[in-house]
């Protein structure tokens, strides 16, 4: 008995010395890599893009052009780069240069960041902010608090959301890119009967069924999915269920695939689009990296982007005149503000964004660079040249709307909704009545 | 060894070398096991991010869990899922084992071909099954449409009433030759005099399969019992690539949930909360079926 009480009392000790050790709910001290000031040492950097062989042609040519600088580097998929960043975060052992989304996961660790203005323009003078694209500038401080006007990341790459049409099936059927909704249902009509899908929408993806959520909603009146945000106006606006209507009309009047809403749009519905087995799919400018000059052996359609015309979500009747232009934030970077040596990061930082490892990160195609002028050395074709200047001369300036709500509650009951409205379980007026219950919930 | 020296107590010390040998396994039990359960229940108690100071809510995240509806969705999916894999899986083993534990040519291969889904990884079991599930352009639906079998075309994945028993099927189809192994580990323990005797007495191969074999394999039965309601409850990759959870949460998991909960919607202390009540039922499922069974069934032992 007595034994028993011995071990009892060593268990309990060890728990409660454990527990005392390291509680839940505290914020952590960053605890980031050692190594010398100036511009030489040690930096890590953990993000889930560019990709992995990327991402070491751009900390090759940083590590080149800086003798002594050493950058440790690890690329993960999303789902385990937020829980590796959280992990890492609660146990003081934030990486130097971490990647971030806009709005929710930058707020989320602000106050483990480092303003980064006074690098920005350090690096490329005090009008830095015009080097890049409006809408990256708008969403780096996206749900800051009231009055801070730091830049706790900068965006690396940017995007448009937006549709993409495989141009041989088009040509072959002698149908016209659709650029009003009534011409995207003539459209879907003409490309039936063959062995693809003629709108392939891979809705299982909550991130995808927002994006087109928030092309319709933004075609029928632009802007009003953020006042809804905002609170100045009510997600059971008319003119939102309209968008939800439209949304439901994907799916009851046949214009997406039988089996919508089960697709993954990576790899599945990616992967059909690039076998041809689509006509049409909504993704966004990185598909333009189909045609990366380094790969061989690309799918025909890839060739050149030989099978490939970029375009915006068809107007809707009643709605703006012409098709507005949603995108936003790829990836951006953030720097831990206990980084060891702040200098060294600043200056990596701003090279992966515009400098000599941007050039190497936009050779590859990985998506658009967040600022401008900034142009791949090598195209694969005068096609992929047409599409790139389209994206970055004419599409990115005017992106206006965000891709992104500001709030994952937000994000969640959104994407949630339009599930149940697409598989029949909600009306387009309950699922905006559902979304609007879930705002005002919101924090 | 004489009288006197039986006779003489233990000194008080005998237990020092024991519990010190014990020590390093109680170490790694209290830093693995103890510290991450004390470290959740603490964080059930909190509004917390994850990275940010959390504020204490006491019990607040309980209340707010019981009238959550995914989480109800979450609590019958799962218990859809005991059900709906752990007897197939045991009978179609069953029967798999029996088969494969025959003498026929080729057996090593067969036992290897349908052991071959258990050690793929879910990830890559989710991506192709999709593909094959997939009503415009999948396997099933093609064979569906050339062959007039309607039910084939269905999008089972994508129907909130049918996909959480679409991604059972596949776990069925991943898990069955796992149960077959076990079976077949089973009947090599078997007395083959008590076939033998069986055979003699003129018990036909039905009546030595249920009354004889059957019952002599109830510790194998037991064991993929409890591994089969302990993995019910932690399925998390399959379902993830297969459905996400979806369509709109009707094929939701109690892993799949905490996920979401914790790293899409930065709740760690409400993830904590789903994460303790899954530790709850864990724990008292197994506790019920060592008391309802005694402790000695994984091992085959009398029950104790």
């Amino acid at each position: 008995m007595k034994r028993h009480k011995t071990f009892m009392a060593v268990a309990a000790a060890t728990a409660l010395s454990i527990t005392l050790a390291g509680c839940a709910g505290g914020a952590s001290k960053d605890e980031s890599s050692g190594g010398e000031s100036g511009t030489s040492g040690t930096l890590t950097f953990r993000s889930w893009s560019p990709i992995e062989q990327t991402t070491k042609q751009m900390v090759d040519t940083f590590t080149a052009a800086n003798p002594g600088s050493k950058i440790d580097s690890t690329i993960f998929n999303y789902p385990e780069y937020l829980v590796d960043l959280q992990t890492r975060a609660s146990s003081n052992t934030m990486p130097d240069i971490i990647g971030l989304q806009p709005g929710a996961l930058t707020q989320q660790y602000r106050t483990n960041l480092m303003p980064l203005q006074d690098c920005a323009s350090k690096t490329w003078g005090a009008d830095w902010q015009s080097k890049f694209y409006p809408i990256g500038i708008d969403q780096a401080r996206l749900g800051n608090p009231d009055g801070d006007e730091n830049f706790y990341s900068l965006p690396l790459l940017v995007q448009t959301v937006n549709l993409w049409a495989n141009t041989k099936i088009f040509e072959e059927k002698n149908a016209q890119i659709p650029k009003t909704w009534d011409e995207l249902k003539s459209t879907v009509d003409q490309l039936k009967g063959g062995e693809y899908a003629p709108f392939m929408l891979p809705a299982k993806d909550s991130w995808l069924r927002n994006v087109v959520f928030l092309q319709i909603a933004n075609n029928i009146a632009p802007g009003l999915p953020y006042e809804a945000e905002d609170g100045t106006k009510s997600w059971a606006d008319p003119k939102l269920v309209e968008a939800f209507s439209y949304w439901q009309k994907l799916f009851t009047e046949k214009i997406a695939q039988d089996g919508a809403i089960g697709l993954d749009a990576y790899p599945s519905g990616a992967n059909q689009f690039e076998a041809g087995n689509a006509a049409m799919i909504p993704l966004g400018a990185w598909w333009i990296q189909q045609s990366d000059p380094s790969k061989t052996g690309l799918p025909p359609l890839s060739e050149g982007m030989s099978g490939y015309q970029p375009f915006l979500f068809p107007t809707i009747p009643g709605g703006a005149a012409e098709s507005q232009f949603v995108g936003g934030i790829d990836v951006a970077l953030g720097i831990s503000k206990n980084t060891k040596n702040p200098d060294l990061a600043c200056k990596a930082l701003t090279d992966f964004i515009a400098g000599a490892g941007a050039q190497k990160l936009i050779n590859t195609f990985n998506d658009l660079p967040a600022v401008t002028g900034l142009n791949p050395e090598k195209f694969t074709s005068d096609k992929q040249k047409q599409i790139w200047d389209t994206f970055t001369t004419d599409w990115m300036p005017k992106v206006k709307y965000s891709r992104y709500l500001k709030s994952p509650e937000m994000d969640t009951a959104l994407g949630d909704a339009l599930s149940a409205v697409a598989t029949g379980q909600l009306t387009p007026q309950a699922a905006a009545e559902k979304v609007q219950a879930a705002q005002q919930k919101v924090k | 060894m004489t009288s006197a020296t039986l006779a003489r107590p233990k000194p008080r010390r005998d237990w020092l070398p024991g519990t010190l040998f014990l020590l390093p396994t109680f170490a790694l039990f209290a830093l693995f096991v103890v510290y991450p359960i004390v470290y959740n229940v603490q964080a059930s108690t909190l509004d917390w991010d994850g990275v940010n100071v959390g504020e204490f809510v006491g019990l607040g995240n309980y209340t707010e869990l019981l009238k959550d509806p995914i989480f109800v969705t979450t609590l019958k999916n799962s218990g859809w899922w005991i059900l709906l894999t752990i007897v197939p899986q045991a009978l179609i083993g069953f029967f798999l084992a029996l088969l494969l534990n025959e003498k026929i040519r080729g057996r090593s291969i067969y036992r290897a071909i349908f052991f071959v889904p258990a050690v793929l990884s879910p990830v890559v079991v989710g991506i192709v099954w999709q593909r094959m599930l997939d009503p415009f352009n999948g396997v099933f639906a093609k064979i569906g449409r050339a062959t007039g079998l309607e039910f084939l075309t269905k999008g089972y994945l994508a129907d909130p009433k049918t996909a959480i028993f679409a991604a059972i099927v596949v776990n069925v189809w991943m898990w069955t030759g796992f149960s077959m192994l076990f079976y077949l580990a089973g009947l090599q323990l078997i007395d083959d005099s008590v076939l033998q005797a069986a055979k003699i007495d003129g018990a036909s191969t039905w009546k030595t399969v249920t009354a004889i074999i059957w019952p002599l394999l109830k510790s194998t039965h037991l064991s993929l019992l409890l591994l089969g309601i302990i993995g019910s409850l932690k399925t998390f990759e399959l379902v993830y690539v297969l459905t996400e959870g979806g369509p709109n949460h009707a094929s939701e998991m109690l892993p799949t949930y905490t996920f979401k909960q914790a790293f899409q919607l930065q709740s760690v202390g409400y993830a904590s909360t789903i994460s303790v009540v899954l530790l709850v039922i864990a724990v008292v499922s197994s506790l019920s079926m060592v008391r309802a069974f005694g402790s000695g069934f994984l091992t085959g032992d009398d029950k104790k």
